[in-house]
């Protein structure tokens, strides 16, 4: 299971048989009675949207939802050969790369760091999980207000520090080079403690007398850290990284807080081009079909990152 | 290994000071941007939009929270933030933890693997295209901006996130428990209700703490489903900051008031949090 890592999922993979043999003791019926209540609410707020977001997807629908026609497949066929959805998936793909791979190196920089046990460093992962806390809406303001070429503070520091002449000399969220770069300084400052916090449980979970036996053998913290550590957390970091790719693909709050997808649509994900197209330009129909390939893609991933866990 | 005293030998001294070194950039890098907003949020509101600014206020000011509950409802806002937030929670609890109590007690029918995967594939639809039909139901009942329709369709849009945990939480409680309590003539619910739910009680703080951090931090729902009476604080948040108006020092201050409380609750429910995070990523 993606989701459900460490010792307890080891755990019943060791001991399956006596505890599958067992686990039934809710009778079918009572399942679906239990369930019921909980699927209630995910049928009406969940399961009805999304399949209503398969039908309209075969229409191409009117202002106000107005006045439909079945056109079958043309919506996707649109979609495909759509400069915009192409420009948008590309985004998308450059955000979750960038985004995630910088959190990924920064929160196992982190994990190691910390995982060393001196004075004073459980109080400093204290204070790292404080983004953690933070609404992503909120973190996609903040760095607006420090972006800002005309009020930001990160412009007036590289200024001082030399690296650029004037606080105008990068427009962080007004030029099309830079909008998705800041959006994406956003997210790895917003992201990265949870990553460190994964890794960080999972090199806890590796037995000391790996590291003894490692010690005996003369390996030093360079090799302790790629022999032994990278390999052992192998399990949490996958597992990590396909709960990320997937938050980071449907990141909304922090685009819309900072650029709103633009300038020139240059910071558009897919996620706010769905959004924008069925919230403001109305056209349903091809909206629909973009927002079902996209979740059939994040769908896929899902169950295939499942598969690959529940083999392993 | 990773824990010798000072002064063993060079290349661990070496070693110490360079984990000291990168600790303390990493965590000024982090704690930064926050502070900033802190200490912006008391100056006063010329010098939040000062072309050179500091990071300390040079006169300290209370004028930036003052003129948030002024020009605004946050009051209102607050309230209902908090109590979608809570309401929808308790929703999910009661009805989240009976369902995926009786899915981790059916691990092997085909039926409740089914409806695991469902929820696996629920949790991962992106909310920005699935919000706008969701919308459009809300409305034709005629209950756009009304918060006890927030509080409901927080409820059904984070379910599959508390499922997702706390399946994972009642794997881990023993079936001889659920025996040993069917032996002593206990049905289902009484068995379930009497024996289960006493032990897993912080898993079920843990998943509620997420749950509440996921409704409360919400904005992309409630931009959508509310105007003025359900108005949430994100939304009025967003509002400071439109190409119309820039309300930074405003803005400022309804941010610190928005996220300090979290952070400080979590800072006391840390146990809780990091038990959690484990089980379930932050954002559903």
């Amino acid at each position: 299971m993606i989701i459900n890592l460490h010792r307890k999922d080891n755990f019943s993979h060791t001991v399956p048989k006596k505890r599958r043999m067992l686990s039934s003791t809710i009778e079918r019926k009572t399942l679906g009675f239990f369930f019921l209540p909980a699927g209630l609410f995910m049928v009406a707020f969940l399961l009805f949207p999304l399949l209503k977001l398969v039908y309209d997807s075969f229409f191409a629908v009117g202002d106000n939802y107005e006045g439909r026609t079945f056109i079958g497949f043309a919506n996707y066929i649109k979609a495909f050969t759509s400069q915009q959805f192409q420009s948008g998936s590309l985004h998308t793909l450059v955000y979750v790369v960038v985004a995630v791979g910088l959190e990924t190196v920064l929160g196992l920089v982190l994990a190691v760091i910390l995982t060393n046990k001196y004075r004073g460093f459980k109080a400093i992962r204290t204070f790292l999980l404080s983004p953690l806390m933070i609404a992503p809406l909120v973190a996609g303001l903040v760095w607006k207000f420090m972006l800002s070429s005309q009020f930001g503070i990160v412009n007036v520091l590289l200024v001082k520090v030399g690296i650029i002449q004037s606080t105008d000399s990068i427009l962080w969220l007004a030029d099309s080079r830079f909008s998705l770069l800041a959006c994406i300084i956003a997210d790895v400052w917003l992201t990265t403690p949870f990553m460190m916090l994964m890794f960080l449980a999972g090199i806890q979970s590796i037995p000391e007398s790996l590291y003894e036996s490692a010690a005996v053998e003369g390996a030093n913290k360079w090799q302790i850290i790629t022999k032994i550590i990278l390999p052992s957390i192998k399990g949490v970091l996958f597992s990590t990284l396909v709960i990320r790719v997937i938050d980071a693909a449907r990141t909304f709050d922090i685009i819309w807080a900072m650029t709103q997808g633009g300038p020139q649509g240059s910071s558009e994900l897919l996620s706010v081009q769905i959004y924008k197209m069925l919230q403001r330009y109305g056209d349903v129909g091809y909206a629909s079909a973009m927002a079902v390939i996209f979740i059939i893609v994040l769908i896929g991933l899902t169950l295939f990152a499942q598969h690959k866990q529940n083999r392993d | 290994m990773f824990h010798e005293r000072f002064g063993r030998n060079k290349s661990d001294n070496f070693w110490m000071i360079a984990m000291y070194v990168l600790a303390g950039i990493f965590l000024l890098a982090f704690v930064f941007p926050y502070l900033y907003m802190l200490f912006s949020s008391f100056k006063p509101s010329n010098e939040v939009i000062s072309v050179n600014p500091t990071f300390f206020p040079e006169r300290w000011s209370l004028e930036n929270y003052r003129s948030v509950f002024q020009t605004s409802d946050i009051g209102t806002n607050f309230a209902n933030s908090f109590i979608a937030a809570l309401v929808s929670t308790i929703i999910c609890l009661l009805l989240g933890s009976l369902a995926s109590y009786a899915i981790s007690r059916t691990a092997v029918s085909r039926f409740s693997n089914f409806l695991l995967v469902l929820v696996l594939c629920l949790k991962m639809i992106p909310m920005s295209s699935i919000v706008v039909p969701i919308y459009g139901l809300v409305q034709q009942f005629g209950f756009y901006d009304y918060l006890p329709v927030l509080c409901i369709v927080y409820a059904g849009v984070n379910m599959p996130f508390v499922l997702w945990m706390m399946i994972s939480f009642f794997k881990e409680v023993p079936v001889e428990l659920d025996e040993a309590a069917a032996v002593d003539g206990a049905g289902p619910l009484k068995s379930f209700i009497r024996v289960i739910l006493p032990v897993v009680t912080p898993s079920l703080i843990s998943t509620g703490i997420f749950t509440f951090l996921l409704a409360w931090n919400d904005f992309l729902v409630a931009l959508l489903l509310t105007s003025s009476d359900a108005k949430t604080v994100p939304v009025a948040l967003s509002e400071f900051l439109t190409s119309y108006n820039l309300d930074l020092g405003p803005m400022t201050g309804a941010a610190v008031l928005f996220s300090f409380p979290v952070i400080i609750i979590s800072f006391f429910l840390q146990r809780y949090l990091v038990s959690g995070m484990l089980a379930g990523s932050v954002k559903g």
